[in-house]
């Protein structure tokens, strides 16, 4: 398996606070990496990192052999690299099925003068993309809310959504910051039923969360964070009898979230 | 070029005028920082204290150092009505409040035309001597005005450090829930931030008035300058808008005697807007 | 699934034909007004009118991109000194010179919109407050090119078709109607859902692959183009270019137009652009009375009806649902 996306030294503070600290690890084609650690451990900063949301003080990004180190989010968008939101943001005065198509932006698109005239072209990437987003918003079991109003859905369902508008995008590495916190072990277990089917479809994975156990049954490879650095990385077996993990973070408040 | 008198002359005229622009500027940024309006029809304040001062004082004749207080004074209590009637609409509501006011503005700018129309009228200076110091003769009614806005600004301090109702208003700017939830009547506090807004903007619109003169299109300078001050200083912070107030006047009054207005006024704004643009906080500002 | 998509985008369909039915009337009644009301007053009202439209409706533009610019009227300045100038100066013809004078707005909005868009909201008002301010010092100041304060006499008409009151209203209407079909246009294809992105949740759009500071310096750039148009056009039409024309004042106005029409949708511009050039000219005799009372119908829109007068009508529907 080729490497898709590669960080070495990966460093972010704000003030004197170090919020990622020399964070180095791989992504493989294909897996789904789990960036685990307690609240306040720099896993989101890590995914505005590499997303291009904040720009790094030092260390490098790699993504798919080329350097992407401080580009701005919409050109790593388009290189493939899209993400979510750990507080949910959608659209929230537009319809389900509007937030689907703002998500679809690239594929969407057709350059000004084509859309300016409304050529045929245009015409056809339109009806592609609202096929694309019907399949979409099947899988998560939006498609019969398609003309709801985002903002009036219930909180899973605005997270699904969040989902959908990153997955319109065709991203080939999808970073999700902690997709199923704050939802019932029921919408959870879809939630992650439907990762796995992300992941069937050849997009990979980084998935943020705080949840040991929720997070090793879904992961080939975990990354543990600890006050912006890394405690451990491999996969969950390893991860889990670590001992640095046991005393650092599972020591105390293990299954807490 | 440099004499001693001449330098001296920029120095007080610099003091004088950013004397008034601190005052105008405190009135700007205390409506802004506490609650959340931007008081387009503040030049039309500083315009109603020109024309009470030309009452008071060219009019009626009172001493000067009452008259200054007091028709200041009175346009704060007339205005209560304006506080009652208009600005109680727009607080917490930042981008309504800068039409509406504008609105306000237009309505009290032809409302004093109506009035006064529009010739300009003078307010007899308060002295016409001047002080010889060593070398250095310096105009006395400039002095004078420095010294009336240093008074103010002493007893602005002291009202907003020591008063029970000064911590009050500061907490209000800081979060108006967490004030609230501390027991603070907001309703009470915005009007006596807006009472002292508009007692300093009237006196300093007297002031200006009596060194250039008075006519109801007067305020746009005013207007234009406490915005310039306040953004330099920092949106809502007192300190930055004293600063502003100051660094305006000084430059102005620099600018202005060795290289003419239209390069003072060209300094200053181009020197405002590359600020905003790279620390749209202010000097004295904290960034969001 | 792919049914129900199907069904709601035939759904939309007869609102939007019903829209352009009505644009469509309105068209032919601006056509027709000078046949039917052969009145000088209200041909000159009618222009005036499609000036301003042109202007406050470019104007919406860069406000659907969230930013509020208080430098509109400068920018028309800049057009109508160029445009005015090379036709004086260099004689170049009418056509030539109101491109020209386009671009020259444009040129100014493309070197400073990538400076001044990376500011927020409120701070983007006090920036272009500004800038407005800069722009009407040069135009007052740099005597030898703009003649002052006293601005430039006896600008030509564009054409010798175009000198009478009758001629001019039908060049401004076309102006008017081609501009603000460009920017519907605009707004009601995928650059428009992409401009609506970014001002509703600028980072989420990004993360879309919106080039957002690109597409907002596209936007101005543009707008402050067609600005340019009303620049240009009116100092034909006023036979006179000064600064005063392109003050604040008027950049406020075109914001009070957008405001007060309700900033949300383009024919709030328009509502606004009717009403706010309408209202002065039949006032026209008591000048102050009518600024009082014009100020004051601002303070009451903005306190009772902050999303503008387009609001009454969606009040209205409100009610009529609700009974
Ligand atoms: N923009 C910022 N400015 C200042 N400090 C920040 C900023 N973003 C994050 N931090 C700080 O960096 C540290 C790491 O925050 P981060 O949000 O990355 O943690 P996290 O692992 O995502 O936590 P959580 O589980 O709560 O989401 C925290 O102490 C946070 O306060
Ligand atoms: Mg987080």
């Amino acid at each position: 398996m080729s490497r898709l996306l590669e960080t070495s030294g990966l460093s972010r503070s704000f003030g004197g606070l170090r919020a990622v600290a020399g964070l180095s690890f791989a992504v493989a084609e294909g897996e789904i990496l789990g960036l685990i650690g307690p609240n306040g451990a720099g896993k989101t900063t890590a995914i505005n990192l590499l997303s291009g949301v904040i720009k790094p003080n030092a260390g490098r990004v790699v993504f798919a052999g080329e350097e992407v180190t401080g580009l701005p989010p919409h050109h790593l968008a388009r290189k493939g690299l899209v993400r979510t939101f750990q507080s949910t943001v959608v659209y929230g005065h537009r319809t389900v099925r509007e937030n689907a198509l703002r998500g679809a932006f690239l594929g969407l698109y057709p350059g000004v003068v084509p859309a300016f005239l409304g050529t045929l072209r245009a015409r056809a990437r339109r009806r592609e993309t609202e096929d694309r987003i019907a399949e979409l918003l099947a899988w998560f079991g939006l498609d019969h809310l398609g003309e709801a109003i985002a903002g009036s859905l219930p909180y899973g369902r605005q997270k699904s959504l969040g989902m959908v508008i990153a997955l319109a995008a065709r991203p080939r590495l999808l970073m999700l910051d902690e997709p199923v916190a704050g939802l019932a072990a029921e919408e959870a277990d879809q939630v992650l039923e439907t990762i796995r089917r992300i992941r069937q479809r050849g997009v990979t994975l980084i998935v943020v969360d705080h949840n040991m156990r929720f997070i090793s049954g879904l992961c080939d490879r975990l990354v543990v964070l600890h006050h912006g650095q890394e405690l451990a990385q491999g996969t969950p077996q390893q991860v889990l009898a670590d001992s640095a993990v046991i005393a650092a973070y599972l020591g105390r408040g293990h299954g807490a979230a | 070029m440099f004499t001693p008198t001449l330098l001296a002359q920029v120095v007080v005229n610099g003091l004088s005028l950013g004397a008034i622009y601190v005052l105008v500027a405190l009135g700007f940024t205390l409506l802004f920082g506490i609650m959340r309006v931007v008081n387009f029809a503040h030049g039309a304040f500083a315009v109603l204290g020109g024309y009470a001062l030309y009452y008071l004082y060219g009019q009626y004749r009172l001493p000067y150092i009452l008259a200054v207080p007091l028709s200041a004074l009175l346009v704060a209590v007339i205005s209560l009505l304006l506080e009652r009637c208009v600005f109680r609409w727009f607080y917490q509501k930042m981008f309504q409040s800068m039409i509406g006011l504008l609105g306000l503005n237009m309505a009290l700018v032809f409302g004093s035309v109506i009035i006064w129309d529009t010739y300009e009228r003078a307010i007899p200076p308060a002295f016409n001597g001047m002080l010889q110091l060593g070398g250095v003769i310096l105009p006395l009614d400039r002095l004078m005005v420095v010294a009336i806005a240093a008074a103010i600004l002493a007893l602005f301090w002291l009202f907003m450090s020591r008063s029970r109702w000064g911590l009050a208003m500061r907490a209000a700017a800081q979060d108006v829930e967490i004030a609230e939830a501390q027991g603070i009547d907001t309703l009470s506090t915005y009007r006596l931030a807006f009472f002292i807004a508009i007692f300093m903007t009237a006196l300093a619109g007297g002031l200006y008035a009596q060194i250039y003169a008075l006519s109801p299109f007067m305020g746009d300078r005013p207007l234009v300058v406490a915005f310039i001050a306040v953004i330099l200083g920092g949106m809502g912070s007192i300190p930055g808008a004293a600063l502003g107030g100051l660094i305006l006047g000084f430059t102005e009054s620099f600018l202005s005697t060795f290289y003419g207005a239209t390069l003072s006024a060209f300094v200053s704004f181009g020197v405002v807007i590359l600020l905003l643009i790279f620390r749209p906080w202010g000097l004295l500002g904290t960034p969001e | 699934m792919a049914s129900v998509i199907g069904a709601a985008a035939r759904s939309t369909r007869p609102r939007i034909s019903a829209l352009h039915g009505l644009v469509a009337g309105a068209a032919l009644l601006l056509a027709l007004w000078p046949l039917v009301f052969g009145n000088k007053f209200l041909l000159a009202l009618a222009t005036l009118v499609a000036l301003y439209a042109i202007g406050a409706a470019s104007l919406h533009l860069i406000i659907r991109t969230g930013h509020v610019s208080f430098a509109h009227a400068g920018f028309m300045g800049v057009a109508g000194y160029v445009a005015v100038l090379s036709q004086m100066r260099l004689g170049l013809p009418f056509a030539a010179a109101l491109p020209l004078g386009c671009l020259a707005a444009a040129t100014v909005a493309l070197a400073i919109g990538p400076l001044i868009l990376r500011v927020t909201g409120k701070y983007f008002v006090l920036v272009t407050f500004l800038f407005g301010e800069i722009l009407r010092l040069v135009f007052t100041e740099w005597t030898a090119v703009t003649g002052g304060s006293n601005g430039i006499f006896d600008v030509p008409p564009p054409a010798p078709v175009f000198a009478t009151p009758l001629g001019f209203y039908y060049l401004a209407l076309g102006a008017a109607v081609l501009c603000v079909g460009i920017v519907a246009r605009i707004l009601g294809s995928e650059i428009g859902r992409t401009i609506d992105a970014l001002r509703e949740a600028e980072r989420l759009a990004e993360c879309s692959g919106v080039p957002v500071i690109r597409w907002k310096v596209a936007v101005f750039v543009v707008a402050c183009a067609l600005a340019g148009v009303q620049g240009v056009l009116q100092a034909h039409y006023l036979r006179l270019i000064d600064p005063t024309t392109f003050s604040i004042v008027e950049s406020l106005n075109l914001v009070v137009m957008n405001v007060i029409g309700g900033m949300q949708r383009l024919a709030g511009a328009l509502i606004g652009a009717l009403f706010l050039t309408a209202l002065p000219e039949l006032l026209r005799g008591y000048v102050e009375m009518q600024r009082v009372f014009f100020g004051i119908i601002l303070i009451i829109v903005m306190a009772a009806l902050p999303g503008g007068i387009i609001e009454i009508g969606a009040r209205l529907r409100a009610l009529g649902k609700a009974r």
